[in-house]
């Protein structure tokens, strides 16, 4: 991986984090969406139910210390561990070989070149795991329409991942209970304890895996600050014409700086498209569920007011003439690269955005490269808000149709690929094999090419990992503002409505829930192509077709029945 | 088919030649029996991918989940009809592609015979080859990569804008402007496609009799008078099963140019059926509504083609295939 050990932080997931987040802030509902005959209903975890469900955390005692150590902020937000050098004398966490020889295919998104079957790495691996894992990696862009057709067909492999963004679209409520395997009664509570692994993985992402009040997902790179967005400027471009970032405070100074920086007939532009963070500024609730909480009550997340707020500052900024041209017209694939070469200086990305292959490769392009982030700051200069993802975006499931002693074996396996930053399997589940696929330099591991096509594409990870750990060998200074950064952005963290929680929404409003029109909307206003009234009469429209149906619901079956993270 | 007790023929179908008693259907399964095995695996691929699909309709009418699949999925009646009829993105996004396929016609489909008659004229095969080569290439080339290059030349960023400015006059931005959004996306479609348009063109001009040319050049034809007497009406019959086809695909304007595009422009302009079906229907995880926009787009496009080919019969072409009468 070479990079902050997360996938998160791999370029090849970028796409997915910003997808992720661009779900929570323009597309799809994160979670809802979903029925079956058995569950028409629809239902949501409850404080009680999960309580008695979730597994017990134990953090791992062996392991390096971690030279950033993980601080709490408010609202239950934690800052991952981070890591400045890469251990030498790696330390074993699994006694035994964890597989009995078990065949299993495994199916999970990838945002890179696929790497070939049966490789050296693979074998490797399988040969640890002491079983036949066969990785099928499917194209991450695509994935949304591959696990529909997987289900449609009764393909599904044994063990399948679904990132939680798509958690509304895929009904993946409705597809926990009927197709894959109900994981509570091997690990709920101490049970769990017979994989140290997965028990040290931190119980929020237990909890964005659990439908109505069982444990269905494996998660991986749990975090308690998974933020949707960074505002990023270019730190060297900066400090060379003089600006101070800490000069923006409010919205008002972020539109005078993007005057001061747009220079159109050089090329040069402010902004790309900086919405995730606008929202942020304005303390948008997150609008994923279409349903946020308004004093309380289920209110439709659309009439907020700030959100009214944020999308006349976005139109205003759209109009500006301060965004790059390219951005405007949705090209996103070229974001990194207008960031890179100057031509934008201020862009809104995940946090996955910011690491080591990112350092690389942006001086690769131009030389002074140095990427830096605005401290989080309100529209009005007041004290800013941040809200919290769930704790794992990445899920991975079991299939409904093995057996017990199978289902015991892939925990096992699960067991192994979620070791921790600095121990035996880890290195070997995202290095490969030393000599092979990566070889020891001064400040850490670094890939052969073979290495690159192989072991540092996500393909374990991406079925369970240990807990997030910030960590990019040869860029220090990255690890250490990454992590100051976070640790400010957690000390104003708050836990919007609905946060970790998996509604299970009835299928009559499967795509009320989704909104597709007015999150349409939302994101055609950010790129001024159609107005905040607009927008305004989409969201009525959404609330008397239905939107208001799906509200009440929610006030019945979700705020009233005390749902968790509803604030009862 | 004389009508009883006279001699005349049935009125309204005077015209009609009187029915020779053709050869049996065995004779002729003896006669054509190679040309019919020929056609078995392109028959079978069209049952496979086009017939056998079409059992997928079914979810139109159903409230489709794809968890418990088309047996289970509970039944819907007209309801995906009803929503889709009273949505007024769907009527903009069926105004849109109308409107789109109708500038298409008129701006994109006489190009590639404009262009096959000027290659035609064109008499060094060096040179013809070499405009040919040109001209198919961008065919090849996928939609996102000819947005992109229409969006570094043209876009607010891109070469042309980078000059006015230098030159310091104000940009112009046409690809993020939603009024002249059609003949944009036509004139990529022109780039992309006019060239590989040509081949079936040139093969028509092919197959016309030089002795023809030959003839009507000793009779002191012109050149200009050659093309119009000889040479178009040679192609007839090929342009007319085209248009008839281009009408029959008239709603399949294109989907991922208009994907690519959407935000650029906004929906308002940019929406087209196929993006609707695909935005609506697959990301908005409402297949039954999604199924019932295709089944739409496909009864109009059936009714179309029909009625291109009824037309092309009346003007005495083939059309799509040769009328009995």
């Amino acid at each position: 991986m070479g990079s902050d050990s997360a996938a998160l932080d791999r370029r090849s997931f970028l796409r997915a984090t910003l997808l992720g987040a661009g779900a929570a802030a323009v597309g799809t509902p994160l979670l809802a969406s979903c029925s079956s005959s058995s569950t028409a209903n629809g239902k949501a975890n409850s404080t009680a139910g999960l309580k008695a469900t979730l597994p017990d955390y134990v953090p791992l005692t062996a392991g390096p210390k971690p030279d950033l150590p993980i601080v709490t902020g408010a609202a239950g937000a934690s800052v991952d561990p981070g890591y400045l050098s890469y251990p030498t004398d790696l330390v074993a966490t699994v006694a035994k070989v964890p597989g009995s020889g078990g065949t299993y295919t495994a199916i999970t998104p990838l945002w890179g070149p696929i790497p070939a079957a049966g490789n050296p790495y693979y074998q490797a691996v399988n040969k640890a795991l002491g079983a036949s894992l066969t990785m099928k990696p499917a194209s991450g862009n695509d994935y949304a329409q591959t696990v529909p057709t997987l289900v449609a067909g009764g393909k599904l492999p044994e063990w399948l991942q679904i990132p939680t963004w798509w958690n509304g679209n895929l009904n993946v409520g409705e597809l926990v209970t009927s197709k894959f395997a109900d994981l509570t009664p091997y690990l709920a509570g101490a049970k769990i304890r017979a994989y140290p692994n997965l028990a040290a993985i931190p119980t929020g992402g237990w909890q964005a895996g659990a439908w109505n009040d069982r444990l269905y997902g494996i998660p991986s790179f749990t975090s308690g600050s998974n933020f949707a967005a960074i505002l990023y400027y270019r730190k060297d471009l900066f400090e060379a014409k003089g600006i101070d970032p800490a000069s923006v405070k409010d919205a008002d100074s972020l539109l005078a700086l993007g005057k001061e920086l747009t220079s159109a007939s050089s090329n040069v532009w402010a902004f790309d498209v900086v919405w995730l963070m606008i929202q942020q500024m304005f303390g948008v609730p997150p609008t994923g569920n279409a349903v946020t909480l308004t004093d309380g009550k289920a209110a439709s997340a659309f009439d907020a007011p700030q959100l009214e707020a944020a999308l006349e500052y976005a139109y205003k900024v759209a109009k500006s003439g301060y965004v790059h041209p390219d951005a405007l017209a949705n090209n996103t694939s070229q974001g990194k690269q207008r960031f890179y070469s100057g031509h934008v200086l201020v862009t809104a990305d995940g946090p996955g955005a910011w690491n080591g292959p990112d350092a690389i490769e942006g001086r690769t392009a131009n030389a002074p490269y140095v990427r830096g982030a605005f401290p989080v700051f309100a529209h009005d200069g007041g004290t800013p808000t941040i809200p919290l993802g769930n704790s794992a975006a990445l899920m991975s499931y079991l299939n409904k149709s093995l057996s017990d002693a199978q289902i015991k074996e892939c925990l096992a396996l699960a067991d192994y690929l979620a070791a921790p930053f600095g121990s035996k399997e880890y290195t070997l589940v995202n290095y490969g094999v030393e000599g092979t696929d990566w070889t020891r330099g001064a400040t850490g591991p670094t890939y052969t090419t073979q290495g690159t096509k192989e072991a540092n594409q996500q393909t374990y990870q991406f079925l369970v990992s240990g807990q997030n750990a910030v960590t990019n060998p040869g860029y220090d200074d990255v690890t250490k503002a990454k992590y100051a950064w976070t640790a400010d952005a957690a000390k104003h963290a708050y836990q919007p409505a609905f946060w970790n929680l998996n509604v299970n929404t009835p299928a009559r409003f499967a795509s009320t829930s989704t909104a597709t029109q007015v999150n349409d909307i939302i994101k055609e206003v950010t790129y001024g192509t159609k107005t905040v009234a607009e927008f305004k009469a989409a969201a009525a429209n959404w609330k008397s077709s239905g939107g208001q149906a799906l509200i009440d619901w929610y006030q019945k079956s979700v705020v009233d029945t005390a749902a968790s993270g509803t604030g009862k | 088919m004389t009508v009883p007790g006279t001699l005349l023929p049935p009125r309204g179908r005077w015209r009609r030649r009187p029915r020779v008693p053709g050869p049996s259907w065995r004779v002729k399964l003896r006669r054509d029996r190679s040309l019919l095995l020929m056609t078995v695996p392109a028959l079978a691929l069209v049952v496979a991918f086009n017939y056998l699909p079409m059992f997928g309709t079914v979810t139109a009418f159903q409230y489709y989940d794809y968890i418990t699949g088309f047996l289970a999925s509970p039944w819907a009646g007209l309801d995906n009809f009803s929503t889709l009829f009273a949505d007024p993105t769907f009527w903009r996004a069926f105004e849109n592609t109308l409107v789109l396929s109708l500038v298409q016609l008129v701006l994109y489909f006489p190009v590639p015979i404009a262009l096959a008659l000027l290659l035609n004229s064109v008499l060094s095969t060096k040179v013809r080859a070499t405009i040919q080569a040109i001209t198919y290439l961008p065919h090849f080339f996928g939609w996102v990569v000819v947005v992109t290059l229409f969006q570094e030349m043209l876009g607010g960023a891109g070469v042309l804008n980078h000059t006015l400015r230098q030159q310091g006059l104000s940009p112009w931005n046409i690809m993020a402007n939603p009024d002249t959004f059609k003949y944009l996306v036509t004139a990529q479609a022109v780039w992309k496609e006019a060239g590989w348009g040509i081949i079936v063109f040139l093969a028509a001009i092919a197959a016309i009799d030089p002795s023809l040319y030959e003839s009507a050049a000793v009779d002191g034809a012109s050149r200009w008078g050659r093309m119009w007497h000889i040479t178009l009406p040679g192609m007839r019959g090929v342009i007319v099963l085209l248009l008839v086809l281009r009408l029959g695909n008239a709603l399949s304007i294109g989907f991922e140019q208009f994907l690519i595009q959407r935000y650029a422009v906004g929906s308002s302009s940019a929406e087209v059926l196929d993006t609707y079906a695909y935005y609506y229907g697959v990301v908005g995880n409402n297949y039954g509504l999604g199924a019932a926009a295709g089944l739409f787009k496909g009864v109009v496009s059936l009714v179309l083609i029909l009625g291109a080919n009824k037309l092309a019969h009346l003007f005495g072409e083939d059309g799509l295939y040769r009328s009995e009468r």
